[in-house]
């Protein structure tokens, strides 16, 4: 469904991403992990266009183009079908949480106002937070913010949604009702990348490990593979530092 | 000493034709220059080639320039520019409209300076959420990053206006007719200058005072996405209403802590 061919990307001759290759069918939960600046971040930003790789190839949504290639109406189709969690949550600040959602569906689907609130509302309900549609960002805690985040991602109804650290920026209390949510919507079938550091997440809830470092995949498999029977020492020496640390 | 209180009288009913003229200048100078301020923010944020130097060197000779010397260059350069295309017509126009474009050439400075730390104070993430949602960036800026400027420029915009206010007296150089000039004529008659002065300045504390709680409300009503905006009258003394807010999760804003804040209860009993 998402196929990323060789992806490069690099700021001032410094090369962040050395040829990444996905492939992302439907219903994938992906998780994946690494020690920081081994370009997971920026890899997302990459595929969803946040960002304009520097070479490789993408395959999604009927577009078949090479990064550098592509045209506008292009990159507004990818980013038609994609969802993205941000690590603090990017909540539009002068929205309700309900109208978060909505502004999507409205300005950009160009959904009914009634037809995207009654989404809207099934989307809260989806993440626990209908009681909350009519607070503003900063009347919510960082975990209902991410909530909110999630069903804005959710609401649109993308091919895959992309989750960048989504509880990195979260009290340690709250990170677990984000996870809930999260291991909600891959039980449902969504189709989810996710970049975390939730070694307990990326085990028990992805059917597909990604370990990234210095811009390179170095070892991708079922959770089970990468965890129990990692082959590469810098997945085991990675492995061996984090659960020391849980 | 004491004060001539009839001839106050009598400044006060003829300076107070001089309101609206006051009024007038600010008011031009405030709406062309809001659209104007803020088109040349976004070319300095946007670093729009070429356009962005012309803006930043037109910004430092408004702001390294006097603004009476603006006013005296306006004033005698203008009439005799004009004098060469429209022929002798030039030196009868009305001084208000030199009044006009001086005051909004500065104005345009100050409120491009305004908008562009503003912008700044939008997290860039608010873009890319909106990108994400399938929205563009056009629609994005409008709706989304526009909005929360906009609340984070209005106290500034107020002191600009406020400034504005005050620096529109000078339009009296130009022999525009605004309160200033009234209570100057009047006093030179007369020889009372200290009482023309008290009701030029009681008239301009007024003004101000009025354009402070205008753009007060506009805050309070702009920002109700943001929970520190008490819902209190303006005669609330500030430093006896500060208290810390309330900022667990589950605090309920617009009940809660805002209406006991709104009360105002005395200092002692929060201690």
């Amino acid at each position: 469904m998402l196929k990323i061919d060789h992806l490069k990307k690099g700021y001032e001759g410094n090369e962040i991403l050395k040829g990444i290759s996905l492939d992302v069918n439907k219903g994938d939960v992906i998780s994946i992990i690494g020690p920081s600046g081994s370009g997971k971040t920026t890899l997302l930003r990459n595929i969803t266009t946040l960002e304009r790789a520097d070479g490789g190839h993408i395959q999604f949504a009927g577009v078949d183009k090479d990064f550098q290639k592509l045209s506008s109406q292009d990159i507004q189709t990818i980013r038609r079908n994609v969802g993205f969690v941000f690590q603090n949550y990017n909540l539009f600040n002068n929205k309700t949480a309900l109208q978060n959602i909505t502004e999507g569906l409205i300005v950009a689907r160009k959904v009914k106002k009634s037809e995207a609130e009654k989404i809207a509302l099934k989307a809260l309900e989806r993440v626990g937070l209908s009681d909350r549609q009519n607070h503003y960002p900063s009347q919510l805690s960082g975990g209902q913010q991410q909530r909110v985040g999630i069903a804005r991602a959710v609401a649109l109804n993308p091919q895959v949604i992309f989750f960048d650290e989504p509880t990195s920026a979260l009290d340690p209390e709250l990170v677990g009702e984000v996870l809930k949510v999260m291991r909600d919507l891959a039980e449902s079938g969504t189709t989810m990348v996710v970049v975390t550091h939730q070694m307990n997440f990326a085990r028990h809830v992805s059917n597909k490990v990604i370990f990234m470092a210095d811009g390179y995949i170095v070892e991708q498999g079922s959770p089970e593979e990468v965890f129990a029977h990692p082959s590469e020492t810098r997945t085991k020496e990675f492995l061996t530092d984090i659960l020391a640390n849980v | 000493m004491s004060l001539n209180t009839d001839f106050m009288g009598k400044v006060a009913q003829t300076a107070i034709q001089g309101v609206p003229v006051t009024l007038q200048i600010v008011l031009v100078a405030l709406l062309i220059s809001l659209p104007i301020g803020c088109l040349f923010a976004l070319i300095r944020i946007y670093r729009i080639k070429g356009l962005e130097q012309l803006v930043k060197l037109y910004v430092s000779f408004v702001r390294g320039t006097p603004i009476i010397a603006q006013i005296l260059i306006v004033y005698s350069a203008f009439p005799s520019l004009l004098n060469m295309f429209i022929g002798k017509v030039a030196f009868s126009i009305n001084p208000i409209y030199y009044a006009y474009i001086v005051f909004t050439l500065n104005s345009i400075a100050t409120l491009t300076e305004v908008f562009r730390s503003a912008l700044q104070t939008v997290d860039k993430g608010q873009m890319e959420a909106g990108l994400m949602v399938g929205m563009q960036p056009r629609q994005t800026f409008w709706r989304i990053i526009f909005p929360q400027a906009l609340i984070s420029a209005l106290p500034n915009i107020t002191n600009a206006a406020l400034y504005l206010i005050k620096n529109s007296s000078l339009a009296f150089i130009m022999s525009v007719k605004d309160i200033t000039a009234i209570a100057k004529t009047e006093a030179a008659f007369n020889y009372n200058f200290l009482e023309a002065y008290l009701v030029v300045w009681v008239y301009y504390l007024i003004i101000c005072y009025s354009a402070e709680v205008i753009f007060y409300l506009l805050e309070r009503y702009f920002s109700k996405f943001r929970r520190s905006t008490k819902k209190t009258t303006f005669f609330n003394w500030k430093p006896l209403s500060i208290r810390q807010p309330d900022l667990s999760a589950d605090a309920d804003l617009a009940k809660g802590g805002r209406d006991e804040h709104a009360q105002n209860r005395p200092f002692k009993k929060r201690l």
